[in-house]
């Protein structure tokens, strides 16, 4: 007979374990995040300005990784990349994965942003005697980088959701550590209801902090 | 056969193929052609009911497409997967209809979005004359407004479906042999000593494979997806 529902006891019992794994996603999720806004400016850069060489192969790696599903990426670089003598721990492989996934999106988020910085804001930029990589550090990537934010935040909420998915290779993220829990102590619906909040809390709470962002760094012009 | 050819197709690759083409591929098309027509229906259908000024269907409808939209899609596969028997044992599914259940959870969250805004986006005046011809609130929604949201909605279905096929692979989390899974399955399979494998480790091919036929169904797909946003544009 299955004990009946009791999520204090649960959580009593168990909240070292499933703080460390919270402590593990957030992580994961931090370094991916951190990682995947550089490959987001920089590669949305060059897709943006038509680098030579650099744009086209940021082209192939946004489509390869946009249109495969990124459990198979997990899979690719965990199982296969051994095979080639590319061997990685679980935690390296956690924040790889979703970095590499995350970069590629956001290198669509920033070029759009680059992108939609009018030419004449640079044209000034270079009038007042700004050369080419200074004008893109101040007037194309704060203004575009502005302009990205909304769709950039959402692939970051993305990246969170998806460390979940390191449940496959056994890094103790929370999932993970929640899941197996459940599976020693059969309280299967307490586990299910702390994952449940706790990733919601954290959805929700980036989603209102979007929000406020959104309309504090509006640009006045475009607003 | 010449050696180039060899090469790109050695002997342990026929079966290995054949496997994941007669086995994982239909579990991945099945998975994906029922959570897409569930979600595309209870998507629109929610979406419908959001726009009726009526807090308690709102809430409702609100907090379901939140918490759809907020969990992990993993987690909302355990839910289903793992969870539901627990409440109860009526309430037991296999691996592949687990997946469909919870991809269409998701799915008609993000449906039920997209249409709020493209019912909403129908000028009052369609809402009227139809009314003026004698229209229910249902007859109106059927036959005038929601058919002419569907073209706004066209777009992010075919978002949803390039999704879906791609979430589909959540079944391999749990056991269902869809094409991912079919792919691990035989990878293991061939590092096993004769006869029943050859010894041998190729993940790289096989996952490579994979991953090639995942992009060969999506890529004209989000091409397709762009085209009709540009259009619409």
């Amino acid at each position: 007979m299955l004990a009946v529902y009791d999520l204090w006891t649960f959580v009593a019992e168990n909240w070292r374990e499933l703080l460390d794994g919270l402590v593990n996603t957030l992580k994961v999720s931090l370094i991916a995040i951190a990682g995947s806004a550089v490959i987001g400016i920089v590669l949305g850069a060059a897709r943006a300005y038509r680098v030579p060489v650099v744009s086209q192969l940021a082209a192939v790696y946004v489509e390869v990784i946009r249109n495969t599903p990124i459990l198979v990426q997990i899979f690719m670089i965990f199982f296969a990349l051994p095979q080639a003598g590319i061997r990685l721990d679980a935690f390296t492989v956690a924040w790889l994965a979703v970095m590499i996934w995350g970069g590629a999106f956001n290198t669509e988020n920033f070029r759009a942003g680059f992108e939609a910085v009018p030419y004449r804001y640079r044209e000034a930029a270079y009038a007042l005697g700004f050369g080419g990589i200074s004008t893109f550090l101040n007037v194309t990537l704060p203004i575009g980088g502005r302009i990205a934010l909304p769709s950039s935040i959402n692939t970051y909420i993305s990246v969170v959701k998806n460390t979940s998915l390191m449940y496959v290779i056994g890094y103790p993220e929370l999932t993970t550590t929640a899941i197996n829990i459940a599976n020693l102590t059969l309280e299967t619906l307490e586990a299910l209801t702390v994952l449940a909040i706790v990733y919601l809390t954290l959805v929700w709470g980036l989603s209102a902090a979007i929000r406020m962002l959104e309309s504090k760094l509006a640009i006045p012009e475009m607003r | 056969m010449t050696g180039a050819a060899l090469a790109l197709f050695p002997d342990w690759s026929g079966p290995v193929v054949r496997y994941i083409l007669e086995v994982g591929l239909p579990t991945t098309l099945r998975i994906s052609a029922f959570a897409v027509l569930g979600a595309t229906v209870i998507g629109i259908l929610l979406g419908t009911l959001l726009t009726v000024e009526f807090w308690a269907s709102k809430t409702a409808i609100r907090g379901y497409i939140e918490v759809f939209r907020g969990l992990p899609i993993l987690v909302t596969v355990f839910l289903v997967y793992f969870g539901l028997p627990a409440l109860s044992p009526q309430l037991e599914f296999g691996p592949v209809p687990a997946t469909i259940l919870a991809l269409i959870l998701w799915g008609s969250a993000q449906v039920a979005e997209a249409t709020r805004g493209a019912v909403g986006s129908i000028p009052r005046e369609q809402h009227e004359a139809a009314a003026a011809l004698g229209f229910g609130w249902v007859g109106r929604h059927v036959y005038v407004i929601v058919p002419q949201a569907l073209r706004r909605l066209l777009p992010p279905l075919v978002s949803l479906l390039v999704n879906i096929i791609q979430n589909s692979t959540l079944a391999a989390v749990i056991g269902g042999i869809d094409l991912l899974q079919s792919a691990k399955a035989q990878t293991e399979r061939l590092t096993f000593f004769p006869p029943a494998g050859i010894g041998e480790i190729h993940a790289v091919e096989i996952f490579g494979f994979v991953m090639l036929l995942f992009f060969v169904i999506s890529f004209p797909l989000t091409r397709l997806a762009a085209y009709l946003e540009r259009r619409l544009a």
